[in-house]
């Protein structure tokens, strides 16, 4: 393999793999081209990936419940509200409750909170068929958003949280930066930086990290006999008994997992645009998460990581378009329209997705012939 | 006609499975109704019974997919009464439901791959703690798997879909699968519903030997020739009660089960 050439591995590529390819070519040329031309400063063009790579979290997250395991999750949202509220309330100034500790402290304490409210939905619905979780977790939406809205002494209600930091605010050496960030070679000024670039750049790498992290945590248990389970439970919950599964107990792990996954992209969302209200916690973005999985690939990883670039693609397209007055319809209409017509496309035409799972899910270097991976 | 017993054969040498008093009812229909019985262990035991007999419900039941309104199941002597079925399949006791069920999108060696027990790479944390025993498991499970389907003659599917097998076919995998999971007793639900002649002989010939190598197996089913051929006892369950129990040719005569078969009173 290592001698073909490019073309030659384009050439056996499957027909997703092709066209999430020249989907992803064909953004990059467009933002390139934006950035070059001056429609877009570099610094909004990291806003936008980072954002993108909370997407991607967020997919990851749900692909792990919906795409591993078959768990109809609707309070995305909620789990992502609680990531964020839960590192804003440790972490901003405007905090009602105890603002002031290290980002690092928020994340941890945003992705417990996350992992508890996860046990607390999953103790009384994932014993029971599929359909109560999907209910339950509808609800939860709601109420996780009703409590953020209406217990201001808590959240500061409407008027949000304000004065959250950065992620790495207080990390030596970044958190003292000067700015414009300059850098010298003896006397002579190298290279000159403004702040807001390379926060951006800072934020970019950050979701990166995360990104990275989640992606080989999640392919070590997807790959295995566990996923495998998850595999089974998600065709036939009834037949992974009978074979001698505790289902509740596969259910409930991907279901945390997940959970924390989502409440992760909050916490990272939180310290990147570092002022919250109810609003980020509205159903549409469960709705966005749902449709980057079905249309990255329910199950599979990298269709998650693909989804979460296209509904960024998609949001923002539309903004553009409407911006440059090509189009005289509201964006959030077109959006929404343009979403339906996805969404039909997909199930006519490719119900597995763009980026369908594994055909196998066996533990890397088992099976014969695999040896040299 | 005179080795068939009125109800069940109780107190056997060495029950695998034995129920006693089992009833279940669905609103006012009582699916099954004291039963009482036991599967020796070597034995093929069948059972039989015209449809809505309660067969399948009785499966259910001792499998733990059901709860029991009253009686109990004990499995190698242990009770597994209100056993989650996970548990009981721990205890020995592995069952086939009688609609085959496709594990969609998955290959047929994958498909095996769930089958064998306590695995070390169903918990999460060894999967990053214990990789090099992962590993080695999934290796003997393939080999196994490999050795299962070739035994079934079915090797050359192993890496095929299990959405695009026959129903024939699915049955051979369910089987496999399910002697992956090193079963104490199998139960199977109408092994050869829907499954050819030919197949169903060689299916039968199948289980005659692993019945050879020890393996107990409890079967329902209504195609007459192939229980008549494997199984000794039979159970013959009507109405939700067990009728009669006795070897296969003398139940066939007796006319209580023809009675029960022509709907006439039991
Ligand atoms: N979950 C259920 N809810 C209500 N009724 C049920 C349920 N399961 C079984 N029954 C009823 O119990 C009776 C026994 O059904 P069961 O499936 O055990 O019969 P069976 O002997 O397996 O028949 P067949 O040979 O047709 O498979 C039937 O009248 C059936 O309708
Ligand atoms: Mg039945």
């Amino acid at each position: 393999m290592s001698t073909a050439s490019l073309t030659d591995r384009i050439g056996s590529f499957s027909r997703g793999e092709q066209v999430a390819t020249a989907g992803v070519g064909l953004l990059a040329a467009v933002l390139l081209v934006g950035v070059v031309v001056g429609w877009i400063t570099v610094t909004y063009l990291l806003y936008l990936v980072a954002l993108a790579g909370m997407y991607v979290l967020l997919s990851m997250g749900l692909n792990v419940q919906w795409g591993y395991g078959g768990l109809i999750n609707f309070s995305v949202a909620a789990f992502f509200g609680v990531g964020a509220y839960g590192s804003a309330l440790l972490t901003a100034d405007s905090s009602p409750v105890a603002g002031g500790f290290s980002p690092v402290v928020g994340l941890v304490a945003g992705l417990l909170v996350a992992a508890v409210l996860a046990v607390i939905i999953g103790i009384p619905t994932l014993q029971l068929r599929d359909d109560y979780l999907a209910i339950a977790s509808l609800g939860l939406a709601e109420v996780v958003r009703m409590i953020v809205l209406n217990e201001r002494e808590i959240t500061a209600g409407s008027a949000g949280l304000t004065g959250i930091p950065l992620f790495f605010a207080d990390w030596p050496v970044l958190g003292s930066l000067e700015y414009p960030f300059v850098l010298y070679v003896g006397d002579t000024a190298l290279f000159t930086m403004e702040r807001s670039l390379l926060i951006a750049e800072l934020n970019v790498l950050l979701v990166v990290v995360f990104i990275a992290v989640v992606y080989l945590f999640l392919r070590r248990i997807h790959l295995s006999p566990w996923g495998r389970v998850l595999r089974t439970i998600r065709t036939d919950e009834d037949l992974a008994k009978s074979l001698g599964k505790d289902t509740y107990r596969f259910k409930m792990q991907a279901f945390v997992i997940g959970s924390v996954i989502m409440a992760l992209a909050g916490v990272f969302y939180t310290h990147l645009v570092l002022y919250l209200n109810p609003q980020d916690l509205a159903p549409v973005l469960t709705f966005y998460v749902w449709i980057a999985v079905i249309l990255g690939g329910s199950g599979s990883d990298r269709g998650a990581i693909f989804g979460g670039f296209t509904i960024i693609a998609l949001q923002q397209g539309t903004r553009f378009l409407n911006a440059a007055g090509t189009i005289p319809v509201d964006p959030a209409a077109l959006r929404l329209m343009i979403v339906g017509v996805l969404i039909i496309a997909i199930v006519r035409v490719r119900q597995e997705g763009i980026l369908p799972p594994e055909k196998e899910l066996i533990w890397p270097g088992s099976t014969e012939g695999s040896a040299d991976e | 006609m005179s080795n068939v017993t009125q109800g069940a054969v109780l107190g056997k040498d060495d029950p695998v499975l034995r129920t006693d008093g089992l009833k279940k009812s669905f609103g006012g229909l009582t699916a099954t109704d004291d039963v009482s019985f036991e599967v020796e262990r070597g034995t093929i035991t069948g059972l039989i019974g015209p449809n809505g007999a309660g067969k399948s419900t009785l499966f259910n039941l001792v499998s733990g997919f059901y709860e029991p309104d009253e009686g109990s199941v004990s499995v190698n002597g242990t009770d597994v009464t209100d056993h989650e079925p996970h548990e009981i399949v721990g205890e020995g006791m592995v069952r086939t439901f009688q609609t085959p069920r496709k594990p969609e999108g998955m290959s047929v060696r994958e498909a095996m791959l769930v089958g064998p027990q306590g695995q070390t790479g169903e918990s999460i944390l060894p999967l990053f703690t214990s990789s090099s025993t992962v590993r080695r498991e999934e290796r003997q499970s393939l080999e196994r798997a490999e050795e299962m389907l070739e035994r079934f003659e079915i090797a050359d599917l192993a890496t095929q879909s299990a959405t695009d097998l026959s129903g024939g076919q699915m049955k051979l995998v369910e089987l496999a699968r399910a002697m992956m999971s090193d079963p104490d007793l199998l139960l199977l639900d109408e092994p050869v519903a829907g499954v050819n002649p030919v197949l169903a002989q060689k299916l039968a010939g199948f289980i005659e030997e692993l019945h050879a190598e020890g393996q107990s197996f409890l079967i329902i089913e209504h195609d007459m020739s192939f229980i008549m051929r494997l199984a000794d006892p039979i159970i013959v369950l009507n109405q939700g009660s067990v009728l009669v129990e006795g070897p296969p040719d003398a139940v066939r005569s007796d006319d209580r089960v023809v009675d029960a078969y022509l709907g006439g009173p039991a």
